[in-house]
């Protein structure tokens, strides 16, 4: 039922566009600087501010609705980051405590903000308890056999089926290749109450991506991330004092997206000479971390080991003074 | 009343709105279309001292490197709401107390006696409480238990979908009255009376303010829905006299809300050292809410002559038995 919506097709469903780097003029010193592919701005190397320059609008790059803008700055960012770092548990990999943060920039993430009509036929069991009083023979204390009562509860199962309508909003998912949907999902949510019209001022000095995942793409994640928001709210819709089962086809009509950049600290932490540094993300908006730092299984087994051989140690010290 | 409305739900839209409220669309005039090929760049300088700007996440503001100087690029807007039409009073002073007196005379055979003649008023005190109304068409989808072909146990599931529309329903905003002192006033109210402007009627009239931002008195305008929707259901959908576990999702259309204020006399008395509120409609003064005290020793008059008489009674059934 997924008819292709006029509006949604303009945003979406292109293909993401070939976005070559281009050489542009920077309009402060006029050096030539070269934006990325991928990315929507560049900082100047050559002139001392940190100007940036935004590519020139180009036909099928859709330019950005809302922008979140960053309330965190570099320096509030790195020691959140920081003390996070110091207050992972002890299995963590040797030396990432100790480990050099570079590469701090603050990228404004292109996501994909999407909305629909979900429509779901459902069919569930619903459980209904209800008390019987049950009259059971036993034997008492003096061996004689006495006739006892007690209630139980007991659950009839009932078969429902029905409609379910709602819209669903507030829906983000990556648009970018470089940082995937469970990434972004790890430092959500963002606050949509803050979202700011797009205007290229709110860019000025930061590193803004462009949109490098195909549209279908980005809206297939997004229904994925629909239908499991759904599956949960379904199941709080059930009556009953239980229910399973729940089975439901869900589809959606009217759907929209909306082009929005999130504000992301990205931090490399780099813990080894010969290995790659491990990304750690920060909502710039709240601070909320997003990441895992490895676990050392060597750590963790010479932790059991230690134990193990600490209990030994007893049983053997226990045997010996007995 | 609204200028523009949401191409999706056709809900009204609201000044500063970036999104519509219900279902998240965003409005035509500002979605960006894709620009068509030309080289132009935009870069944006100080005005001051001519230098390219960047945005500071500390001042959340757009900000010259060199000289300081701000702009901001746009406000954030979350605007506390602001009401927009009065309802006038059309019971006066002397009316709000005759109601009280004759109410203080008919509550019942368990008030003290003396209530209506030992009464004082102490403050009587007009004021406008605060509160939406809001149209919408919604297609409700629900699931309850009732007592409807209930088998062994006393519950049996439904569900169903029903179109439903609400016209002028009221929602309290107010912090001075209670949910169940509006709710009980709220049907005295003749909303075709609204004015746009305040006419006051009396020197201390109090205007009671909207104290909630947009973004929560949305919260709140959805869940006066959902018991609304809720209420409908139990008169008229769900089959059955007894309910529970009740779930409403509604598909909401053409929301349009208005803020309103409503006319009321808050009134106080005193009886035997105890203040008592009375809250009156100000348009209607048979509707009413509000505290009285109850005379405890009419209360135990009934109880002891209860058991008397069944003490009595019991005699009687053992002498003639």
């Amino acid at each position: 039922m997924t008819v292709p919506d006029p509006r949604f097709a303009t945003a979406m469903t292109s293909p993401a566009p070939h976005s070559p780097a281009i050489e542009i003029s920077c309009t402060t010193c006029g050096a030539r600087v070269v934006v990325e592919e991928d990315l929507r701005t560049a900082e100047c190397p050559y002139c001392a501010s940190p100007h940036v320059v935004e590519r020139p609008p180009q036909a099928g790059r859709p330019d950005p609705v809302f922008v979140l803008a960053f309330t965190l700055d570099r320096d509030a960012a790195t020691s959140i980051v920081k003390s996070w770092i110091k207050n992972r548990g002890p299995f963590v990999r040797s030396g990432l405590k100790e480990g050099v943060l570079e590469r701090t920039r603050g990228v404004y993430l292109p996501s994909y903000l999407y909305g629909a009509r979900a429509h779901a036929n459902y069919t569930a069991k619903i459980g209904e308890n209800y008390t019987v009083t049950v009259t059971y023979t036993t034997t008492d204390s003096k061996g004689r056999s006495v006739t006892r009562t007690r209630t139980e509860t007991r659950t009839e199962w009932r078969d429902l089926a029905g409609r379910y309508e709602r819209y669903v909003t507030d829906t983000l998912v990556t648009a970018s290749k470089g940082i995937g949907n469970a990434e972004l999902e790890s430092v959500e949510p963002f606050d949509l109450r803050a979202l700011r019209r797009y205007s290229p001022d709110l860019l000025a000095g930061w590193i803004a991506e462009e949109p490098s995942l195909a549209g279908e793409e980005c809206r297939r994640t997004a229904q994925a991330e629909m239908r499991e928001d759904i599956g949960v709210d379904l199941a709080a819709f059930m009556p009953g004092d239980s229910s399973t089962n729940i089975r439901s086809d869900v589809t959606f009509s009217d759907e929209v997206s909306h082009l929005v950049l999130l504000p992301v600290w990205v931090f490399a932490l780099r813990f080894s000479a010969d290995k790659d540094p491990i990304r750690i993300l920060i909502n710039g908006q709240n601070g909320q971390v997003g990441g895992r730092l490895p676990t050392s299984w060597a750590k963790i087994g010479g932790a059991i080991l230690f134990s193990l051989l600490a209990l030994a140690a007893i049983f053997v010290a226990v045997g010996l003074f007995s | 009343m609204n200028e523009a409305t949401c191409r999706r739900c056709e809900s009204p839209l609201e000044a500063g709105d970036l999104r519509c409220a219900v279902c998240g669309d965003v409005p035509e005039r500002l979605v960006t279309q894709v620009v068509s090929e030309g080289m132009e760049q935009t870069v944006l300088r100080c005005g001051q001292c001519g230098a390219a700007t960047r945005y500071d996440a500390r001042s959340e503001s757009v900000r010259c490197p060199f000289c300081s100087g701000e702009l901001k690029s746009e406000e954030l807007t979350d605007p506390v709401e602001q009401t927009e039409a009065y309802l006038p009073f059309t019971v006066d002073r002397e009316g709000a107390r005759a109601a009280l007196r004759s109410w203080l005379g008919n509550l019942g055979f368990f008030r003290p006696s003396d209530l209506k003649s030992a009464a004082r008023i102490e403050d009587l005190r007009p004021l406008w409480w605060a509160g939406w109304v809001f149209d919408a068409q919604a297609l409700v989808s629900w699931t309850a238990d009732s007592n409807a072909g209930a088998g062994s146990s006393a519950w049996a599931p439904h569900s169903g979908q029903t179109d439903m529309v609400f016209d002028d329903v009221l929602i309290s905003a107010s912090r001075g009255l209670t949910d169940k002192e509006a709710y009980t006033l709220s049907p005295s109210y003749s909303l075709t009376t609204a004015l746009p402007e305040l006419e006051a009627p009396s020197d201390d009239a109090t205007l009671e303010a909207f104290d909630v931002q947009r973004s929560q008195a949305r919260a709140r305008i959805t869940d006066g829905i959902r018991r609304a929707a809720a209420s409908r259901l139990q008169e008229n959908h769900i089959p059955g006299s007894r309910f529970r576990n009740i779930h409403v999702r509604a598909l909401l259309t053409g929301l349009d809300t208005r803020r309103m204020a409503f006319p009321a006399w808050v009134m106080a008395y005193r009886y035997e050292h105890k203040l008592f509120r009375v809250v009156i409609s100000g348009q209607d003064a048979r509707v009413m809410m509000g505290k009285a005290p109850i005379s405890w020793a009419k209360i135990l008059m009934v109880v002891a002559g209860v058991i008397i008489a069944g003490l009595a009674l019991g005699l009687l059934a053992v002498l003639f038995s």
